[in-house]
């Protein structure tokens, strides 16, 4: 199973032309891109893999995390994950309905407070909500339900990821939401995974740009009277960084292709751990080959350094999922160490 | 440099399974000394049986003895022999590299000779490259041979040659053109097959390895002579020929599992209860997940790099990047069960797997020096992100 390099074509054009360095710092200053957004959703790419039922393209899971991979790889100010493969997918599941504009999803933070009463009600707060002040509909999981309630009926306190992007606490007063009960295999457990596999996605993306940015920056700065990637030391960062963004494409393409076929939480639990570990060497190593240049804003490096410190810690940092993974092999045992390597999930 | 996700098929996955079986049945755990990785014991009667199954020389041409598989296939039986600690030294270098060598740039004498035994693993090989003198900059060499009737008379000393005195043979890079100034150094270089044991003019001497056993030798010439029939394709050509010879020696599953018997004996001894104090805490627990991760992760790239081979490419800039970050990934992993164990370490412990841990810390450095530095890796991989010429 592959992804149509049409879709990857498309994708990156589109981008391209519009996430550029000003039209990224601008979408920080305001706190929002509708530009960016408009240009994005008219082609469809934020439902891409929603049924067409649902109002989605009916692609499938691989074409909405290459899309995702992009998207980080432009670093575009965003809301593709939340609206397209988490809330997007809490709704069509639950078989509620589809905005027309953005979608949101509350992650689950432990100091969350909301509450839903028997007659559909929304009380209480979520923290750390991506765009919750553009969006329209912010889906909640409740007790074996899917909630979707107006986002503009909340009071919202923004707050920003490090990376400048929207992560607003968002408070409800008894709103009224839409209720629908969650199928099998839509539970808190599973937006876990699913909000991982999307980061993942992006910070492949993130990665991999940050890391083409340094190879060419070194080439281009002068020291000495000669490339600085001339140096064997800079060289050390520019394959340290290389080998990070081969490892978290690899992780991310197969835990997305076992995804596509089915239960892939030892592959999604494994590829969020080597994509945390992996941002956090490679955003040092692409730092120290920019120097100075990469400590400004006027630089365009912050973008997916920034972006990669904020998702490297959501759905789950490295103690998480190493609990988890090492958990699943301590399960299997000395013997059944290895087949689970080669096997995955198909091993447990 | 492009790496692309593959999954083993259902042909791979039964050779897997025959593998696994194989391993269960020969050498159940707790039945034999784990090796770390290639690092393993030499033992010709298993070579000799996993030849008799086609393991050795697979991807060589059935007509030379081999069985004509893939690399992929190859990649599969490796990992195996190696997360299972099997005793595959004997046949190693000659199944990893020098089969290929011969066959890709021999003569069908050389392949009638050669290729047979070394596929029924009755033929080790070793590797003489470095000199006194000649370690990273390899093409440095300065070992001899001058022209004589029929042949060539080698004078100079090869060294950190291992497993010389348990090997039958070597293949050999020699200068064959005297360099002079101004000449390109990495012309005029010559590989050879030189017998070990019964050579004269030949002297071997061990030189003690960091754990106390005897695995270098010291090969010294003296007047040896080499006959035409035993240069490898053409003279003066060794430097491409080993290059394309390095490519097979990296990016395999040799470059990130040889700390991984420990790791799965650590695991065994813990679930038995037999390590004092250590019961899976939090602490053990994440280790095993992070090593896990890494290990799926690590492993699909690898992977990925025998899919290219098989595919007609030669992934030289990704095999390099493998390389370096397996083998510092295995270093990484010794030293995290060190700092985890926080015991004093024997040889002569009675647990396994502190025996193990043992052998890791004192041979660990080797991992990231053998087959080239990673500081020379780097330097390789560097050439080609930058779309230079290595």
């Amino acid at each position: 199973m592959t992804v149509d390099a049409l879709i990857t074509d498309t994708a990156s054009r589109l981008l391209a032309e519009v996430c550029t360095h000003s039209t990224i710092q601008q979408a920080e200053a305001q706190g929002e891109a509708p530009e960016i957004w408009q240009a994005f959703a008219e082609t469809g790419f934020p439902w891409i893999s929603l049924p067409e039922e649902a109002g989605g393209s009916g692609g499938t899971l691989l074409d909405a995390l290459e899309v995702l991979r992009l998207v980080g790889y432009y670093a575009a100010p965003i809301p593709a994950a939340e609206t397209g493969v988490l809330a997007g997918w809490l709704l069509a599941s639950a078989g509620l309905e589809l905005p027309g504009g953005i979608a949101t999803v509350a992650p689950g933070s432990t100091s969350d407070t909301i509450q839903i009463s028997d007659s559909g009600h929304v009380s209480g707060t979520a923290h750390m909500v991506p765009w919750g002040r553009s969006a329209e509909r912010l889906v909640l999981l409740g007790e074996g339900v899917v909630v979707s309630v107006p986002a503009t009926a909340a009071i919202i306190s923004q707050a920003s990821s490090l990376a400048g992007e929207p992560r607003d606490t968002m408070t409800f007063h008894g709103v009224q939401a839409d209720v629908a009960s969650a199928p099998d295999g839509v539970d808190a457990e599973a937006l876990r995974f699913r909000g991982a596999l999307s980061r993942v996605a992006l910070m492949a993306g993130a990665i991999d740009k940050m890391s083409r940015l340094t190879v060419s920056y070194t080439n281009e700065r002068e020291q000495f009277g000669r490339p600085v990637s001339r140096f064997q030391a800079v060289q050390q960062h520019l394959v340290w960084a290389s080998q990070d963004a081969a490892l978290t494409r690899m992780a991310a393409e197969s835990a997305g292709r076992q995804a596509n076929r089915g239960d892939a939480r030892f592959e999604i639990a494994s590829a969020k751990l080597v994509a945390n570990q992996a941002a956090t060497r490679a955003t040092k190593a692409c730092h120290q080959a920019h120097g100075a240049m990469g400590m400004t804003q006027e630089y365009e490096l912050h973008h997916s350094s920034r972006r990669l410190w904020t998702w490297r810690s959501e759905y789950g940092g490295v103690r998480e999922w190493s609990s988890w993974v090492g958990q699943a092999a301590a399960a299997q045992g000395a013997d059944g160490l290895y087949p689970l390597i080669t096997a995955g999930s198909a091993a447990v | 440099m492009r790496f692309t996700p593959t999954e083993l098929t259902t042909d791979e996955l039964a050779l897997q399974t025959e593998v696994r079986a194989f391993l269960a049945d020969e050498l159940p755990p707790g039945s034999h000394e784990p090796g770390l990785g290639m690092s393993a014991r030499h033992d010709k009667p298993f070579s000799k049986k996993m030849a008799e199954r086609g393991w050795v020389g697979m991807a060589l041409p059935k007509e030379w003895g081999g069985s004509d598989k893939k690399a992929v296939d190859r990649f599969i039986v490796v990992e195996e022999m190696l997360r299972w600690g099997a005793p595959v030294g004997y046949h190693w270098v000659a199944d990893r590299q020098t089969g290929n060598i011969i066959n890709k740039f021999g003569t069908d004498e050389q392949r009638e000779r050669f290729l047979p035994p070394i596929c029924r693993g009755e033929l080790g090989f070793s590797i003489g490259m470095s000199e006194p003198d000649s370690g990273s900059d390899l093409a440095s060499v300065s070992t001899r041979a001058e022209r004589d009737d029929g042949g060539w008379i080698v004078n100079g000393t090869k060294i950190w040659t291992s497993n010389a005195h348990t090997n039958d043979w070597f293949i050999c890079l020699l200068r064959t053109t005297p360099l002079e100034d101004g000449s390109n150094k990495r012309e005029g270089l010559s590989q050879v097959l030189i017998d070990l044991h019964n050579t004269d003019g030949l002297e071997l001497s061990p030189i003690p390895f960091l754990n106390g056993e005897h695995h270098f030798n010291e090969v010294s010439f003296t007047d040896v002579f080499v006959p035409d029939e035993n240069v490898v394709g053409q003279a003066g050509m060794g430097w491409n020929q080993n290059t394309t010879e390095m490519a097979y020696e990296r990016g395999g599953p040799d470059r990130w599992l040889s700390p991984f018997s420990t790791v799965e004996q650590l695991l065994r001894e813990i679930q038995r209860g037999e390590m004092a104090g250590t019961a899976l805490h939090d602490r053990v627990t994440e280790l095993f997940g992070e090593l896990t991760a890494r290990w799926w992760a690590m492993r699909n790239l690898s992977l990925s790099v025998s899919r290219l081979i098989d595919a007609g490419e030669a992934p030289s800039i990704e095999s390099s990047l493998v390389k370096e970050m397996g083998t510092r990934f295995e270093i990484e992993v010794i030293e995290k069960l060190v700092e985890l164990v926080d015991q004093e370490l024997t040889l002569e412990s009675e647990s396994l797997f502190q025996r193990l841990l043992a052998q890791c810390v004192l041979t660990g450095p080797g991992n990231t020096i053998r087959g080239g530095t990673i500081e020379i890796l780097r330097s390789v991989a560097a050439k080609g992100l930058q779309g230079l010429p290595a």
